[in-house]
């Protein structure tokens, strides 16, 4: 028992940042109809801008603020630039270039930093606690209360701030938004960039843990893509709580499923994400189905 | 004149590829020959995707099933390598159907996550299947050698494999796609209800599709183990779908020609940049395949010469370049 | 005053085009119908004026070209545009929508005071602040658009056949309410609709829209009954 609890412990964690993930990719989803390849490698490249001012000696929560506004203009930047004029394209032709976004910034911060593996600071004290046998670390703690506190802080944005009800009419339907003095594409350019600076919260989740590499997130991506479509593509809860559930349903499943086992566990949140679809088609918390690529 | 013109241009083709090697060094006759491997799974690909509507994202995986199945046979039981390859086709055909399965209840976008899990599943699968293939150290096979009476090199030799399972391929997709059959899976991706309604068998047509995509793939995969003559599950890795997704769009997905050409692209272009610059061949990549889709919307196959000022033109057009707002048909997930 | 001046408005859809220089005006204070059978290009109008399709052409509003505006810069100056199947956001709530069209309005305290105003006009939305409003019904979701719209202070409130949907005695209310906005509010309407004769008794002034120009124009009084207006619906 002890052992259960202590795998969902873990797993909570790991989905903390699974779920940090999906959400910036359903917000960007929601707005523009888009799924984003190129999230996670514009977060880890945003991730080694902090590591960057850390290590020309700016304080860390400080360097971190800094990244952050840089990755938030990082997606501002790539819907001027990218999304915007192919967005008349056909929807593989969108496909192809988000896949170009994860090419350019792979191959960014590869260039810039080079392969090896660096440390990268955390944000949580290196401490824990023994709860009846159950260890909580600080940083696990930490993921948890950061992935909350994202959950609050977007909900209190799109729930009750003038912004927020602009962001969503925009996301509901871009032609009547327009008709209330909505400037559409402003908003979507603004979820784009709140988007990038979720995401880089999820690379300040998973440095630490994995070491801070150019291609940290590439596993990740999937299991955030699993969360999302989990969860429902057009529901950011959705895409927060199916991250949680892929957390501890790989968790769980790497440990007590024998013939899966450590090396398979990837597979694992694509058959929970089949069998949540094949009972619900629009994903757990969705109401509407995802049908055309 | 022009018509004259057009109707000797698959004959003019023909004899400008047969006559490649006497023109190419070898290695770049190796190269093009493991294009045309990759072609022969885009082309799978773009059965599925361009004209049946449906994605499989495990497209590698299933190279990857064709590949281990001619390494397999070769190693373990001793057959000659290029007749394993229709077992090679058979066996990820058959896999293709498994996988396709969730393809009855799901689509778009879900589809596409399930199958590149697959993908993602596949190297995995095959370090934890070791005792047969062989683990990471992969399978090592014999190269159908050149018979004597051959006057051109090894390498030309095996570039006339690929080109004859290539002729294979686009002729099962033509015909395929000729008659009722096309007619068939063009209904299905343009309106699947009405598709139903005009007494269609979805199920059946879906899963044919997908049987017959994944069974270019495996051919394709068979065809690259003999072209290599070594495979390990790092030839496999999540982004080899990926790159067979990013030809087949590059190349135009309602294209038989625009798999090949896909094909050259993924295989040469990101070579070509690194040797641009080492560093930063990676972001010139990323570079071109954006651009690309501001130019080529339809893939290199759909693009008009005449048309290319206009649309290279356009992409520097920001006003009234937007689909946001306004209607937004068939994007990624409408309704 | 002038509200709005039109010259030589061209607008279509990709090759061809769907109004073909059309020119006309609106005085402050009016009640303006433009009529025609479907598809004569009457939304089109109201989409161009709008800025939701391009147009060529000069689009004058109080004195001011606003050709090159965009459609949020048009709304902010007072052009409010309710447009055919009402447009309000399905899964908003009633009173999110009414917050949705206060967008251009920075003023917290007017808009809290324009909402509780026109709750005060429409009891029945007050009734169903917290209610989506997809599920509201056919003639609360027309007087929801309508309050929307009254919620960014327009100067000049264009309506897409408001009738549409709606029973006669609905829609009688709904021209009720126009004509109150105009006479004790000074509210210039353009409206767009197909049936003639209830429109006709309440504006001022009409357009007869046939296949993109117009036909016939005029005051109201003097259209209601023409023969020529008939003509046009029944078709060419
Ligand atoms: N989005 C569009 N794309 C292409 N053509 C369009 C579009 N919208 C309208 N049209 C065409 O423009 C013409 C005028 O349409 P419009 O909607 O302005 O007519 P209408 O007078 O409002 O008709 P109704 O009374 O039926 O609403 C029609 O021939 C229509 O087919
Ligand atoms: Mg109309």
């Amino acid at each position: 028992m002890v052992l259960f609890f202590q795998l969902v412990v873990d797993g909570l964690a790991s989905g903390a940042i699974y779920a940090s993930l999906a959400l910036a990719l359903v917000l960007i989803f929601r707005a523009t109809r888009i799924v984003n390849f190129g999230q996670g490698e514009m977060a880890t490249f945003s991730a080694y801008c902090a590591w960057q001012l850390c290590e020309w000696g700016v304080p860390m929560m400080l360097s971190f603020l800094v990244a952050g506004v840089l990755a938030f203009l990082l997606g501002i930047g790539v819907f001027r630039l990218v999304i915007r004029p192919v967005s008349t394209a056909p929807v593989e032709a969108v496909v192809v270039a988000t896949l170009g976004l994860f090419v350019v910034f792979q191959a960014l911060s590869l260039w810039l930093w080079g392969s090896d593996q660096r440390a990268f600071p955390s944000m949580f004290p290196n401490v824990g606690w023994d709860i009846r046998g159950v260890r909580l670390t600080a940083s696990a703690a930490g993921m948890i209360a950061v992935l909350i506190c994202l959950a609050a802080l977007t909900g209190v944005v799109f729930r009750f701030t003038r912004l927020g009800l602009a962001m969503r009419a925009s996301a509901y339907d871009g032609e009547k938004s327009l008709l209330v003095g909505i400037p559409v594409e402003r908003m979507l350019m603004l979820g784009w960039g709140f988007a990038a600076a979720i995401g880089f919260v999820a690379a300040l989740l998973v440095g630490p843990r994995l070491f801070l590499s150019p291609t940290m997130m590439m596993p990740i991506l999937l299991y955030a893509l699993a969360s999302a479509t989990l969860g429902g593509w057009d529901s950011p809860l959705g895409a927060m709580i199916g991250g949680l559930i892929v957390g501890v349903a790989e968790s769980l499943g790497a440990t007590f499923l024998p013939f899966i086992g450590a090396d398979l566990r990837v597979v694992i949140p694509i058959l929970v994400t089949l069998v949540v679809l094949l009972v619900r088609p629009v994903g757990l918390f969705g109401t509407r189905t995802v049908v055309k690529l | 004149m022009s018509t004259q013109l057009l109707r000797f241009a698959p004959a003019a083709l023909v004899a400008a590829l047969l006559g490649l090697p006497l023109f190419v060094p070898d290695f770049l006759l190796f190269e093009i020959s493991i294009a045309v491997s990759y072609g022969i799974a885009i082309l799978g690909l773009n059965l599925l995707l361009g004209f049946t509507g449906q994605i499989c994202l495990a497209q590698g995986a299933l190279f990857g099933v064709g590949a281990y199945t001619t390494a397999i046979l070769n190693v373990s039981f001793g057959w000659d390598p290029v007749a394993t390859l229709p077992f090679a086709a058979i066996s990820a055909g058959l896999i293709g159907v498994i996988i396709g399965l969730p393809a009855l209840r799901l689509q778009g976008l879900q589809l596409a996550i399930i199958t590149f899990g697959v993908a993602s599943a596949f190297p995995q699968l095959l370090l934890k299947m070791d005792t047969l293939t062989g683990g990471v150290t992969g399978l090592a096979t014999d190269q159908p050698f050149a018979p004597k009476w051959f006057p051109g090199s090894q390498e030309a030799w095996l570039y006339g494999l690929s080109l004859i399972c290539a002729a294979i391929s686009i002729v099962v997709v033509t015909r395929l796609l000729r008659g009722d059959t096309g007619r068939m899976m063009r209904a299905l991706r343009d309106n699947p209800v009405i598709a139903e309604a005009l007494g269609v068998n979805l199920t059946k047509g879906r899963l044919a599709a997908f049987a017959v995509s994944s069974a270019l793939a495996g051919l394709g995969g068979g065809l690259f183990c003999i072209l290599n003559g070594f495979i390990s599950p790092q030839s496999f890795l999540p982004m080899k779908s990926i790159d067979i997704l990013i030809g087949g769009i590059v190349g135009g997905i309602t294209s038989i020609a625009g798999a090949f050409i896909g094909a050259l692209f993924v295989v040469f272009v990101p070579g070509f940049t690194t040797d641009i610059n080492p560093a930063l061949g990676g972001l010139i990549y990323g570079l071109c395949l954006i651009g690309m889709m501001m130019i080529a919307r339809q893939g290199i196959a759909g693009l008009r010469m005449e048309k290319l000022p206009a649309a290279i033109l356009g992409v520097f057009k920001f006003k009234s370049s937007s689909r946001f707002p306004g209607a937004v048909p068939g994007q990624l997930g409408g309704e | 005053m002038t509200m709005l001046k039109i010259q030589g408005l061209s607008a279509g859809y990709g090759a061809a085009d769907v109004l073909h220089s059309v020119d006309f005006t609106v005085e402050q204070g009016t009640i303006v119908a433009l009529l025609g059978a479907n598809g004569a290009g009457k939304t089109t109008i109201l989409r161009a004026l709008s800025g939701l399709v391009p147009a060529r052409g000069t689009i004058h509003f109080r004195g001011k070209d606003v050709s090159r505006c965009n459609a949020a810069q048009r709304v902010a100056l007072g052009l409010a545009h309710i447009p055919q199947g009402r447009g309000t956001f399905g899964d908003f709530t009633v009173e999110e929508n009414l917050a949705a069209g206060a967008f251009t309005v920075t003023d917290r305290r007017q808009i809290a005071q324009d909402m509780e105003r026109w709750y005060a006009a429409f009891p029945r939305l007050a009734e169903r602040r917290r209610q989506q409003a997809g599920s509201l019904s056919g003639g609360e979701q027309q007087m929801l658009a309508l309050a929307r719209a009254l919620m960014s202070r327009p100067k000049l409130l264009m309506c897409d056949e408001p009738s549409l949907g709606l029973a006669p005695a609905i829609t009688q209310e709904i021209f009720e309410i126009f004509k109150t906005l105009n006479r004790e509010h000074d509210m210039t309407l353009l409206i767009v609709e197909q049936n003639a004769d209830l429109t006709l008794q309440f504006a001022d002034t009409a357009y007869v829209l046939e296949s993109g120009s117009f036909t016939v124009s005029g005051a109201a009084a003097e259209l209601l009954g023409n023969e020529a207006v008939q003509q046009s619906y029944l078709g060419v």
